[in-house]
């Protein structure tokens, strides 16, 4: 794995034993349902008044479009694929959640949950190591340093979206999240914001797509967007077949 | 194992109780699927001789419902869940047959780490399996039966687990966690009653229908399996999947986007939909067709469909959109011929004939006959079928069975009314097709494999000689050979090289043996590959060597299809197939046989040229059958006498173990 320089985030070092010992001093920041940036999250998350440390935005956001999803999972698949190198839904780090069956009616019968690259990581903000930092060697990506993360699940905690945008890995003891591609060992292109992510580039319906400005950050509609292509022309399955149907009958007789 | 596979496959007798385990490894050999599911079927049922395979209700049937090695690998469209058993819906007997279905329970199955589960005996109440990754249990189902298939999926689920609303928080299963929901495979009110029309149903719209193995579901007071799971599939090239995933999607306009559409887990095609009727799913964008003359009844109609249990091809009454004017029909089609003829069509007929009605020859009651083409008259269908009530007690089981009973399968199946190609299954497209018509009598109805429709049509661009000749590099290992896709039906040529000649042998061999091994034991969707126009065979070998790291050649592969389809062979000849109990119905030798053609039509050779036509008047001759049926069993390496394999065929397929079992019942084929 390549290990970049971290500069924003950097804590001492903090073992999950000595972590679990002293206690934590976070405050889930899950409870409040829907993530709203900035001095409200960010003081519900820090007992301390003290103002919220700022950290340079990344410069890559997937974005999506909930519209156009086949719900078929195979970003799910690329992503734990590419990063743990087995398939397994429970290790994707994004997660697409269909509603069968609940049966909730379309558009709201699937879920898309994707790692926003918050302007306000609380998950770095609150992991008590430093593991979970901002990468400003590689476009201020969020990430966790496997290597350094202790476990706690502070970072899950934390994580104001419902589901948690942080995953946890049962068969390492870690905490993960979209990074971007930055380092996925099983992916045979360039990752990061200025390169490629495997979701994106998997994606049949290009329901996925990297952008380089930071989306509204207030609520879902930032992030859940337009990306559906023009309209075709008024030609769907059913009336192919009838059209061939006429076909037929016209040459047949 | 090589990467794929979970290595352990649930074996559940609901008689005692019993839960245990197969080593997947010891049906390796049959790739996957359908392929371990017909060896077990073969070891569990057909090898120990004790049971006479004549009624698919016996508690000794065995239900294998099995999952490929490709499955929640990433690889699209091979998630397919097999289910084979002996079938309840076949007639005059009830024969070996398969069907499958896509949806998200056979990749779920993989990630709770099982590569399938066979079902034994018979539960003395109902009962429901519960799988939560490697812990199995046979739950009560006293509340669920009865329900709908919508409502026993939920009541399940929140049994199961799902304690937080769905999208809204991931929850753990022993030491995993998942936001997943569990995924079901389960029966309706219909499988319950035993419809041998039943169809096995997952989600909101996703049916297996074709062998009625949902009724066996149901003759076993089996009402569900739950799974949900959290694992790993180890593969053995990871980049190597995504690379072919992204090979494959450079082929341009392959893929709609268009909001709305919606896959199986995780397929790339979205032909689905994401509709507001089926709880958001459909089953594939046909189903919308299939039940009314009203597009809004029709959506509620099949919704109605799904939470009873039964597949709207089974009931289709979509006439009218698929038929076609047949110079020299018989009268009773009324200038109409329906591409897809099952109980719709069928009632259709005896309404129109005046035969069925309130105290008609056949008394509807309690169908609403006022109320034709209405969506309350389908849910009336419905219920009188699901409850066997009235009419509906024989239209449970089945067309042919229901003509028995009413003193007409002689008649009807004589004048074409019976229009089912082949053991009583529904008719779906065939002819002109006619390696899909030979694969019903061969097999044990509809196929339901489109593999060759697209492939032989007019080209868009070159000769249609030239089209076929690049068809005919593809065909691995019957290569070269562009008779092979000679549809020409009549005259000297039709033996010489059409569909009556050793040509059209290959290509139904082609058909069976990568069916029986890409489709059905791989798990592809048939609707998804082959691509013989554009990525096959490569496709697929690039993404078999990705998960399981296996170097097998293309050839090879489709030696192990031949080997599932001797192996499939030889467990109906043990319940007493034979040449002479292969054959069509009446209909497909008279004019009409055939329906409207897509694609531009099939090609055929006659006076020395190629030319494409949409045979609207092809239909089959009985000599020409018999012929084609001899160069078959000699293509196969079964005996002309009986189409048994003999022993040298399955030696050589390493299917020697069979050898025993089949002389010792006098049914191994003569050399």
């Amino acid at each position: 794995m390549t290990k970049s320089k971290k500069v924003e985030g950097k804590k001492e070092s903090v073992s999950r034993r000595d972590f679990l010992k002293t206690g934590s001093t976070v405050i889930a920041a899950g409870a409040l349902g829907v993530y709203a940036s900035g001095s409200t999250s960010t003081a519900l998350a820090n007992p301390d008044p003290v103002e919220a440390p700022s950290y340079a935005p990344s410069t890559g956001y997937i974005v999506w479009d909930s519209r156009l999803c086949l719900g078929c999972q195979s970003c799910m698949y690329a992503c734990s694929l590419t990063h743990e190198g087995v398939a397994n839904p429970s290790l994707s780090r994004i997660q697409i959640i269909r509603d069968a069956p609940s049966f909730t009616k379309y558009p709201y019968d699937i879920t898309m949950s994707v790692c926003r690259q918050c302007v306000t990581p609380i998950c770095v903000q609150n992991c008590p190591t430093g593991a979970c930092y901002v990468d400003t060697e590689n476009g201020n990506v969020r990430r966790i340093d496997p290597n350094e993360c202790i476990g706690c699940g502070t970072c899950i905690e934390s994580c104001p979206q419902r589901p948690h945008r942080t995953v946890w890995n049962p068969e390492k003891d870690i905490s993960m999240k979209c990074d971007l591609c930055v380092d996925a060992p099983y992916w045979g292109r360039e990752g990061g914001p200025n390169g490629y992510q495997a979701c994106v580039e998997i994606c049949p319906a290009k329901a996925l797509k990297l952008v380089h400005e930071p989306p509204l950050q207030t609520d879902v509609t930032g992030y859940d967007v337009d990306l559906a292509p023009p309209p075709p022309p008024p030609r769907n399955f059913m009336n192919f077949f009838q059209q061939n149907s006429d076909d037929s009958k016209k040459k047949g007789e | 194992m090589t990467g794929g596979y979970t290595g352990k496959i649930i074996r559940v007798n609901l008689t005692t109780k019993e839960v245990g385990t197969i080593d997947t490894a010891k049906y390796e050999e049959f790739g996957g699927g359908y392929g371990m599911g017909t060896a077990i079927f073969w070891d569990l049922a057909v090898s120990p001789g004790e049971w006479d395979m004549k009624d698919a209700y016996d508690p000794r049937n065995v239900l294998p419902i099995m999952v490929g090695p490709l499955a929640a690998t990433g690889v699209p469209g091979a998630g397919r869940t097999s289910v084979c058993s002996l079938s309840p819906e076949t007639f005059p007997t009830c024969e070996f047959w398969r069907g499958n279905l896509g949806g998200r329970f056979g990749t779920m199955m993989k990630l709770a780490g099982w590569d399938g589960v066979v079902v034994e005996g018979k539960a003395d109440k109902p009962v429901w399996i519960n799988i939560i990754n490697d812990q199995v249990k046979i739950e009560d189902a006293k509340e669920l039966w009865g329900l709908d298939t919508w409502e026993t999926q939920n009541r399940i689920t929140s049994m199961v687990g799902g304690k937080t609303r769905y999208g809204e928080e991931w929850y753990e299963i022993g030491s995993g966690s998942t936001t997943a929901r569990p995924e079901i495979l389960l029966i309706g009110p219909i499988g319950e009653t035993k419809s041998r029309l039943a169809a096995l149903i997952t989600g909101s719209g996703v049916s297996a229908r074709i062998g009625g193995h949902a009724a066996v579901f149901g003759s076993k007071n089996l009402k569900a399996i739950s799974v949900i799971g959290t694992n790993s599939i180890q593969v053995s090239d990871p980049k190597g999947i995504l690379e072919a995933r992204l090979h494959q999607m450079q082929s341009p306009g392959s893929f709609p986007t268009q909001p709305g559409a919606a896959s199986c887990m995780p397929c790339l095609k979205g032909d689905r939909r994401r509709s507001n009727y089926y709880g958001g799913e459909t089953m594939c964008a046909c189903q919308g067709w299939l039940s009314s003359h009203k597009m809004s009844d029709s959506d509620r109609a099949a919704e109605a469909l799904i939470k009873y249990g039964l597949s709207s091809w089974s009931a289709h009454f979509h006439v009218d959109m698929f038929s076609q004017n047949i110079p020299g029909a018989p009268a009773l089609f009324r200038g109409k011929v329906p591409t897809d003829s099952g109980l719709g069509w069928y009632l259709q007929y005896l309404k129109q004939e005046g035969l069925l009605g309130p105290g008609k020859e056949i008394d509807s009651d309690p169908l609403p006959m006022d109320q034709w083409g209405e969506l309350s008259f389908r849910q009336a269908l419905l219920d009188a079928v699901a409850n066997r009530t009235g009419i509906g007690d024989a239209l449970a089981e089945g067309c042919c069975r229901a003509a028995e009973k009413w003193g007409r399968l002689e008649k009807d199946r004589d004048s074409g009314a019976l229009r089912l190609t082949a053991w009583g299954a529904t008719a779906h497209w065939t002819m002109p097709w006619v390696e899909w018509a030979y694969a019903y009598i061969l097999g044990a109805g509809d196929p339901a494999w489109h593999g060759f429709m697209a492939p032989v049509g007019k080209p868009s661009e070159g000769t249609l000689e030239q089209s076929l000749e690049k068809l005919s590099k593809r065909t691995i290992p019957y290569t070269d050979d562009i008779f092979m896709f000679n549809y020409a039906w009549k005259g000297e040529e039709a033996w010489k090289t059409g569909i009556y000649s050793p040509h059209k042998a290959k290509q139904v061999a082609w058909s069976r043996h990568y069916s029986s091994f890409w489709n059905e034991s791989m798990a592809f969707c048939e609707m998804f590959l082959p691509e013989l126009g554009s990525h096959s065979p490569e496709m697929e070998t690039m993404y078999y060597k990705a998960v399981t790291g296996k170097d097998d050649s293309f050839a090879g592969t489709m030696r192990i299809g031949q080997k599932i389809w001797t192996l499939e062979r030889a467990i109906r000849v043990m319940h007493g197939r034979s040449r002479q109990t292969e054959d069509f119905f009446p209909y497909m030798y008279m004019p009409g046989a055939s329906g409207f053609a897509i694609y531009g039509g099939v090609p055929v050779y006659e006076k020395g040229k190629w030319r494409s036509d949409l045979a609207p008047d092809m239909y089959l001759d009985r000599k020409g059958v018999d012929d084609f049926k001899t160069h078959f069993y000699a293509l196969e390496g079964w005996d002309k006498e009986h189409g048994w394999p003999t022993r040298k065929t399955l030696e050589d397929l390493g299917l020697g173990r069979m050898v025993k079992t089949l002389r010792d019942s006098g049914k191994l084929g003569a050399a």
